[in-house]
């Protein structure tokens, strides 16, 4: 124990020197920890990010990172209440999960080759596709970022964006004046203020910065999509069966929508199921469970408890929000989306 | 034969009306006269303007929401919809009341002990060992029909409060043995203590929190763990005893030595000089800069945002992370400033009472 304590330490201690340390590889198995606790530790956001995880008037957790929480908890526990939500910052994600303070990330956590290699830490596969775009002034015309030659363009200092529009502007050989702010207020009362001529930002992000702003017309999202981030549930180096069921789970969700299965009929199709694969996934043939050491009926009780992919979608940032985000390339494959379940055998 | 002036000869101080000396200090030449009145023009813009934005033209209520943003003022709506986060954080909605009780306590007991009366070594530490366990069961729960609210729920006003009390009584008594063992007669204590005091000063509060929330889980052994909360509220009264013991030092510095030796010459014990002599006068002359530190105090508690804690900061930042109100951005930060001036002038004001009372700086 005293061991893979010391590995954590060091994975912390080489998050902050920024120093490249072998991977602290930690053993242990969270899924059974999760089970005998009869609670799961899943991370909230302090100070909150729009859409993903908000703390509504009561108080109570919300959004689309919440959501799939509540979904985790409920396929290894039976239930979206076995769920503690610890608010974590940006900078504590990391090492929260190596001290054992939460067991997963599911917190817009974009999946890179140094996190996923030196710090540690094992990736599901992308839950959610994050798109960065460029929203800008409406009256300067502009239908393309290229339009957007040297303009003023503001970003969040320190941040990935920052990074990601430096590398598109310079692959497309565009001039641009950027200028940071500390925080996400300085930043939208710069771009009211007409200082910027656009912003980049992650998706939702923009959607609610125009939504807010004085006059909503003002602002264009352009559709140039300058770099994708895909988003990924973050579990430690060797929880392979708890990495298994999120990424079964993610898939169950996915699945569910494929099919047509919504929160509204799972009980009508799980009592006359059409095809085998349905039959599995709900639970009425056996087997779908045992190999991830859950019950048979965990996908339907998911699907029951929240919903399929696309609902909680739209519940939390999309259509039936008030951030209205596009599905994009959040959509199914065969919807034009990026987003596909795996095989259910 | 010396030059004796009567005191008839002297001529009256010349007896200046208001009137006159407005007059003649604001209008009494040209530039002066149109340098009073841009003055003047500018400072009633700037308050119109204020007055206009944050009461005049400002929303109230939620009904009127719509209003918010189109050039109407302030949006205190956002207030009156969201007042419950900000004071209780992500204690759960129900027990609520629990929480404003315990808050009251707390204020309650901080109030008190302000008050000469209760200045004694037995009814000060009975005054927060009551008003603390008040707080602590109320707030905790997990006996009769209260449920049990774990210090992760903790949030809000009430544990902003509860971090800086905390902080305050236990990095006191702490501060005045860093002290003591910095003036020590054996090097070894004396020397180690220095340069303890002197590295925790170097190291940013920050980095120290979160070591004490993050590192220190991954060092020691599981069954020697406490709460988050008790780790970062001890390692925050480290910090506040290192700079309040040097506060302390500088006020027993002042005392002359003679104070000490003629003390010890009368045979009083060591414990005795220390407590009836040395430290009501050390705490006396420092009171300026001891008031001074609980007030940064005070403002630095909201540091803890950083590790995932949501005091009255945190719960207020996360009242604009939703959507729903996330333009009234400029309202929560005016609405938390306020918050925090009536702690912090309160503060200020109860030092400059405690100094005119113990007429500090008139012997």
């Amino acid at each position: 124990m005293m061991k893979s304590k010391l590995a954590a330490l060091a994975a912390v201690a080489g998050l902050s020197l920024g120093a490249a340390l072998p991977a602290a590889a930690q053993s242990g198995d969270t899924l059974t920890t999760i089970q005998e606790r009869g609670s799961l530790l899943c991370t909230g956001h302090n100070g909150s990010y729009l859409g993903f995880a908000e703390v509504d008037d009561e108080g109570a957790w919300q959004g689309f990172d919440i959501e799939f929480c509540r979904a985790l908890a409920t396929a290894i526990l039976g239930s979206p209440d076995a769920l503690q939500i610890v608010p974590i910052s940006w900078a504590q994600r990391f090492p929260a999960i190596q001290s054992g303070d939460i067991d997963v990330i599911i917190k817009v956590t974009g999946w890179t080759q140094s996190r996923d290699t030196e710090l540690g830490l094992q990736y599901s596969r992308p839950y959610f596709i994050g798109p960065f775009y460029v929203m800008s002034q409406t009256e300067l015309g502009a239908s393309s970022i290229a339009d957007l030659e040297g303009g003023v363009f503001c970003v969040n200092a320190g941040t990935t964006v920052e990074r990601v529009l430096a590398d598109y502007m310079e692959a497309n050989s565009i001039d641009y004046e950027p200028l940071s702010f500390e925080s996400a207020e300085e930043l939208r009362s710069a771009l009211y203020a007409g200082r910027c001529d656009a912003i980049a930002g992650f998706g939702p992000f923009l959607a609610s910065t125009r939504v807010n702003a004085p006059d909503p017309e003002a602002l264009t999202i352009i559709g140039d999509v300058i770099q994708l981030e895909p988003e990924g549930i973050v579990v430690r180096e060797g929880d392979d069966a708890l990495l298994d069921v999120i990424n079964w789970m993610v898939s169950a969700l996915l699945m569910a929508e494929q099919e047509g299965i919504t929160q509204a009929n799972v009980d009508e199709i799980r009592a006359n199921p059409p095809s085998p694969s349905i039959e599995r996934l709900l639970g009425v043939s056996p087997g779908v469970g045992e190999r991830l050491g859950l019950s048979d009926d965990w996908a339907y009780n998911v699907i029951r408890t929240v919903g399929n992919y696309g609902e909680i979608y739209d519940r939390t940032v999309g259509e039936g929000s008030r951030y209205q985000l596009p599905r994009g390339l959040n959509n199914l494959w065969n919807n034009g989306g990026l987003l596909y379940p795996l095989v259910l055998d | 034969m010396t030059d004796v002036v009567t005191p008839s000869e002297h001529l009256p101080p010349p007896q200046n009306t208001w009137g006159e000396w407005i007059w003649k200090s604001f209008f009494g030449s040209v530039s002066n006269t149109l340098f009073t009145l841009a003055f003047g023009a500018f400072v009633v813009w700037v308050l119109s303007s204020v007055a206009g934005w944050m009461v005049l033209d400002a929303v109230w209520r939620v009904e009127d929401r719509d209003l918010c943003g189109h050039g109407a003022g302030a949006c205190w709506a956002v207030i009156e919809d969201r007042w419950r986060l900000i004071f209780f954080g992500l204690y759960p909605y129900e027990e609520q009341w629990r929480s404003s009780i315990a808050c009251l306590a707390l204020a309650l007991t901080i109030v008190l002990s302000c008050v000469p009366k209760f200045w004694s070594v037995r009814r000060l530490p009975v005054l927060w060992l009551a008003g603390f366990s008040v707080f602590v069961a109320l707030m905790r729960g997990g006996f009769a029909e209260l449920t049990l609210v774990t210090t992760e729920q903790w949030g809000g006003l009430s544990l902003t409060l509860f971090i800086f009390a905390s902080v305050f009584l236990i990095g006191m008594p702490l501060a005045v043995v860093f002290a003591l063992a910095r003036r020590s007669s054996f090097p070894v204590i004396a020397k180690g203590m220095g340069v303890f005091i002197d590295v925790v000063r170097s190291l940013p509060l920050l980095a120290i929190l979160f070591s004490a929330a993050v590192v220190i889980p991954i060092l020691v052994p599981d069954w020697l763990q406490s709460s988050k909360l008790a780790r970062v509220i001890v390692a925050f009264a480290v910090f506040f005893a290192a700079y309040q013991a040097e506060i302390i030092r500088a006020g027993l510095q002042s005392l002359s030595e003679g104070q000490e030796e003629a003390a010890l010459s009368l045979g009083m014990p060591y414990w005795s000089v220390i407590l009836d002599i040395l430290m009501p006068q050390a705490f006396r002359n420092t009171l300026p800069s001891t008031i001074n530190q609980a007030v940064i105090t005070f403002k630095e508690t909201s540091i803890v945002t950083v590790i995932g804690f949501f005091e009255i900061m945190a719960s207020g930042r996360a009242v604009i992370g939703t959507d729903e109100w996330g333009a009234q951005f400029v309202e929560i930060y005016v609405f938390l400033g306020l918050v925090y001036f009536v702690f912090v002038f309160g503060l200020s004001r109860y030092g400059a009472w405690l100094e005119k009372r113990m007429r500090v700086g008139h012997g």
